[in-house]
């Protein structure tokens, strides 16, 4: 009996959907109860004529018996399961790891893909991530809630939000927009190429650190791993308005000989009384357990096709991994700002993808990158906002510039162009572990450091990036020191994995660094891991680490003073007689402008050739009538340049008046319009063939300047 | 191009120039030598000795237009040009970019040749199109222009004057000798004013750096203060005697150190006049002699103030009274 699941455990679980007996099993095929059991613990095989009994028992099909790769027997109906109140009295009124984050979608995304990350299956694909922003309405509304069984989960919800405590409050809001609006928001986050929630239901596992504990830290390969208490998949629930989170997983490895379509639903409530009972913090959404050690406990199930398709849970294709969707995605900054447009939260989650994982999303011909990443936003089924592919070299082209040079080892030793990289060694000494012993030697470490100029578009230059493990961005810093200035740069720094070395150092850096990050993973510093872990001295190292990084930048980018030949001239001088070539001079006290100038010009050519153009003038606080001349001039290039022509006529519009070719302006007034019309018969070349500018001269006494 | 008025469509947008590689006779320049914050490029100080003066630098430059207002907009026939000039020699090479598929930009490179230039060149970049039925009208130019000095070393914007120390009486500059007793002189003839310190003058350079307690650094700045002011002064009437005025009767300044010390001094020497305006009356008053020696209290008065003298004499004030508090106490 070859694919699929054993027999053996396969029988067991149609028996048990049928709630029927081994007897009773053994009496409709005719054989004995001792060889059903024989069978079902795999002592021993039936016969093929057998099978086709089996079959007949179950009314199913034999192909259904031989690959066993689905049920013969539905499962019992879908329900929830709500986890008693303690017995002990004891009372909870929020998940405390909900608390640690804030419902931001940028965090949410930031954790997941970390956790996506560091749950890579084949290490020569890249990781898909995609986050889907999908808003139901009307009848597909309706058609979710009903699979969803919203209505047994009311009386819960409403009993949870009616306690007054913080948690109460943001649940009623929830509830009652739904009602008001009409309208829900899911978050769905897929991926691809992850090894997905493996492990038995209960007892240690992937499955069971992410649905049914707390604060389980449950990474195979600690050591290259980003996250390291277990906190961020909090996030996903903290997003959530109703605290609800529904889980599809097709596995790496197979769970009772199944890989495709492991769901389940998980729901975070306070303590809360329904019905005369009271009821304790989660639920579950999943297959009445018939194991008589947890009677009665929803477990996840091997759905159907249709199922996930109602939850709006089916995944594409069967590369293994996870999808999880948040019913009533939200995020806490948008709704202070009164903004939750999706357009908003789509741009959100982008921004955040590509701020924290430019790095893996970067890859060469020959090393691809490690994160593909997406987002995308639908309302009822239909494309809202188009598919967007995160691409580092659109958000961060010099960082990706430089990590690809890194990767292709193209790095050079001196900057000649805009496009070269250049790579110095940071050593890091890792002191010894208090638990090596005495004896133990520090162990050094090559870190890498990479400085490429920034171009225009980069947002914010002048940081250093620095990263370990996966490429998981760690911290980012403004280095001073530098000398004022320093022409822009982006400059990243790679400590242990991420240097792309093998080595005993990589490792014992990694755990070092590591254990140096607080829970947000954001610095490296002096911890209490560190202090207890490892000898003295570790402080200083990693005091010295960060000075060396910083030397190492300024070597590349510092400003080098070019020193005389003999001694320089005395400092004060030397400023003092700057000279712009603008003309401001070292010392450009801000005062008023003293005199009457032209705000605005506006115009046309009229038919004749002539210019008719309207003047627009600020004058500054005058005690004397102003006289001002407005000369027009034609083909201009820079300022007060071009032939100078005649008005054909001056009129005053606003606040002035005209006397002859004079414009009077009245003390105390600060904005004056006129129009004037050019005479064509002075102007140089033909009309409508060059530009024209207006001029502003003070008239002298008698007759005007010429 | 504000405040100018054209009788076709202009673009709004305006065309960005970058510079991404200089060759000097055919080698790299150094990257240092180049700075895309300031946009300028110093082109002295290359190669080992100064027998070896290079003759040709190639400027590859790139070039970004408003894409899609052109692509909208009812122009044809485009053409991008780069733009070399120095208004000193009246140089200009005008040399045409190509659109590069792949990027977007517009890419070319331009020739610098030693010996038509004398201190600075302007790049920039100018678009040209075809409006209606006249072709090669200018729509749009870059604002900020690169600066190629050809005297500089480092890449800054701003030019310094040159300050030098040297014997007066037993020095290399033969034309000082008479000066032998002035502790300093300034000379205006050459492309930027030079300031001479006279090292036979003891103690002077040390005095100037003011090394040692608060009197020794309040007599340095003082004497710091007094040298700029001179300085402020000799410029601005060197300057001043440059004036001309061309035949439409508009006052033209020479361009380079005299322009920026006018434009500097008037708001203080003539206060209230737009700097035209201020410009024709300084030469009416030089050309009629009305009013010139009132304006000489001014341009004094200025000067001061550019060598921020009313502050150095108000520090050294403090510091000698603090002196003589402390003596007496």
């Amino acid at each position: 009996m070859e694919p699929g699941e054993e027999f053996g455990p396969w029988l067991g679980r149609q028996l048990q959907r049928q709630n029927l007996t081994q007897a009773g099993l053994a009496a409709k095929v005719g054989v004995t109860r001792a060889a059903v059991s024989a069978w079902i613990t795999g002592r021993a095989q039936p016969r093929p004529e057998t099978i086709r009994q089996i079959a007949e028992a179950f009314g199913t099909d034999l192909t259904t018996v031989y690959t066993r790769v689905e049920d013969a027997v539905p499962a019992h109906a879908v329900t929830w399961y709500h986890r008693p109140a303690h017995a002990d009295g004891g009372r909870e009124f929020g998940n405390p790891a909900a608390f640690a984050f804030d419902a931001d979608l940028g965090v949410l995304a930031r954790e997941a893909t970390q956790n996506s990350l560091d749950e890579q299956h084949d290490p020569t694909h890249p990781v898909r991530v995609r986050f889907t922003l999908h808003e139901l309405t009307g009848e597909q509304l309706a058609n979710f809630l009903d699979a969803l069984q919203w209505n047994s989960l009311k009386a819960h919800y409403h009993a949870a939000a009616s306690s007054g405590q913080k948690v109460s409050r943001a649940l009623a809001d929830g509830l009652r927009e739904l009602e008001s609006s009409g309208s829900l928001l899911l978050l769905r986050v897929d991926d691809y190429n992850a090894n997905g929630l493996t492990g038995p239901e209960y007892g240690d596992g992937r499955f069971a650190a992410v649905v049914r504990r707390q604060l389980d830290n449950h990474k195979v390969d600690k050591q290259r791993a980003g996250g390291s208490y277990g906190l961020g998949k909090a996030t996903l629930w903290a997003a959530s308005r109703f605290g609800l989170v529904l889980i599809n997983s097709t596995l790496s490895e197979p769970h009772e000989g199944r890989t495709a379509r492991r769901v389940i639903g998980r729901l975070d409530l306070p303590w809360r009384q329904v019905g005369g009972e009271a009821f304790a913090g989660p639920a579950w959404f999943g297959e009445p357990d018939s194991d008589r050690e947890f009677p009665g406990v929803s477990r996840s199930w091997w759905a159907v096709e249709k199922e996930t398709a109602d939850l709006h849970l089916e995944r594409e294709g069967d590369a293994p991994g996870t999808t999880f969707l948040v019913v009533g995605a939200q995020d806490a900054a948008a709704l202070a700002a009164g903004d939750d447009g999706l357009q908003a939260m789509h741009d959100k989650l982008c921004d955040s993808l590509s701020e924290n994982f430019w790095a893996a999303m970067t890859g060469t011909a020959d090393v691809p990158p490690l994160l593909q990443a997406s987002v995308r936003t639908l309302r009822n089924g239909k494309e809202l906002i188009p598919e967007t592919h995160v691409s580092p070299d659109e958000r961060q082209p010099a960082l990706a510039r430089a990590l690809r040079a890194h990767l292709n080892g193209t790095t050079v030793e001196e900057i000649t162009s805009l496009t070269d990289v250049v790579s110095r060694t940071v050593p890091l000494t890792v002191p010894p572990l208090r638990s090596e012993g005495r004896g133990a030697q520090p162990v050094t470490h090559e870190a890498v450091l990479l400085v490429t100029p920034a171009v225009d578009n980069d947002l914010r230059p002048n940081e250093m990036v620095s990263m370990r493990g996966n490429r998981m961005k760690i911290s980012v810093r403004r280095p001073r020191d530098l000398g004022v200035g320093v022409e822009p740069f982006q400059a990243v720094l790679l400590a242990g994995f991420a240097t792309g070395r093998t080595g005993s150092d990589v490792g014992v850096a990694e755990t070092f660094l590591r254990a140096s990050e607080p829970p947000e993973h954001d610095r490296w510093e002096y911890t209490e891991e560190l202090a207890t872990a490892y000898v003295r001295g570790a402080r200083r190292r990693l005091d010295e680490f960060r000075a060396a990084a910083d030397a190492a930048l300024r070597s590349v980018v510092g400003i080098r003073a070019a020193a005389p030949a003999d001694g320089s001239p005395p400092e004060l001088l030397r400023k003092l007689l700057q000279l712009a070539p603008g003309g401001s001079g070292p010392a450009p006290r801000r005062r008023g402008r003293g005199h009457p100038v032209i705000d605005d010009i506006d115009g046309s050519v009229d038919e004749s050739g002539a210019w008719v153009l309207s003047v627009r003038i600020a004058v500054p606080q005058q005690d004397d009538a102003c006289r001002l001349v407005a000369v027009p001039h034609i083909g201009v290039d820079r300022a007060d340049s071009g032939a100078r022509v005649r008005w054909r006529e001056l009129t005053a519009m606003e606040n002035c008046a005209v006397d002859g070719d004079v414009v009077v302006v009245a003390p105390g007034v600060r904005s004056a319009a006129f129009t004037g019309i050019t005479d064509v018969d002075s102007h140089p070349v033909a009309p409508g063939m060059a530009s024209v500018s207006v001029s502003l001269r003070k008239a002298e006494e008698g007759s005007t300047r010429s | 191009m504000s405040r100018t008025l054209y009788p076709y469509p202009v673009l709004f947008g305006r065309p960005e120039l970058e510079i991404t590689r200089v060759r000097v006779d055919g080698r790299q320049l150094d990257f240092a030598k180049i700075s895309h914050s300031q946009r300028s490029v110093a082109l002295d100080g290359i190669g080992g000795t100064d027998d070896e003066k290079w003759q040709t630098a190639t400027l590859d430059v790139r070039a970004t237009l408003p894409e899609e207002e052109i692509a909208d907009g009812p122009w044809s026939e485009l053409h991008c040009v780069a733009v070399l000039e120095e208004a000193a020699t009246e140089t200009r090479i005008v040399r045409r970019l190509i659109k590069d598929r792949a990027s977007g930009t517009w890419q070319g490179s331009v020739p610098l040749h030693r010996s038509r230039h004398r201190s600075r060149a302007t790049l920039g970049v100018q678009v040209v199109a075809a409006v209606g039925d006249v072709r090669g009208r200018l729509i749009g130019r870059s604002e900020n222009d690169w600066v190629l000095d050809l005297q500089e070393q480092l890449p800054v914007r701003d030019k310094e004057i040159d300050i030098v120390e040297v014997d007066f009486r037993d020095g290399p500059h033969v034309w000082l000798r008479p000066f032998k007793d002035a502790p300093w002189f300034i000379e205006t003839d050459g492309d930027m004013p030079t300031v001479y310190l006279n090292q036979g003058v003891d103690g002077l350079g040390l005095l100037l750096r003011g090394n040692g307690g608060p009197a020794e650094k309040a007599t340095a700045a003082l004497v710091n203060a007094q040298i700029v002011s001179d300085a402020w002064v000799t410029m601005f009437h060197a300057a001043a005697g440059d004036l001309e005025t061309d035949e439409d009767g508009n006052v033209r300044v020479p361009p380079g150190w005299r322009e920026s010390v006018l434009l500097a001094m008037l708001p203080d020497v003539l206060p209230g006049l737009s700097p035209t305006d201020a410009l024709h009356e300084l030469l009416a008053r030089r050309e009629d002699g009305d009013g010139w020696s009132t304006l000489q209290a001014r341009v004094q008065y200025a000067a001061s103030l550019r060598a921020q003298l009313p502050k150095q004499l108000a520090a050294t004030l403090r510091a000698t009274t603090l002196a003589s508090e402390g003596a007496t106490r």
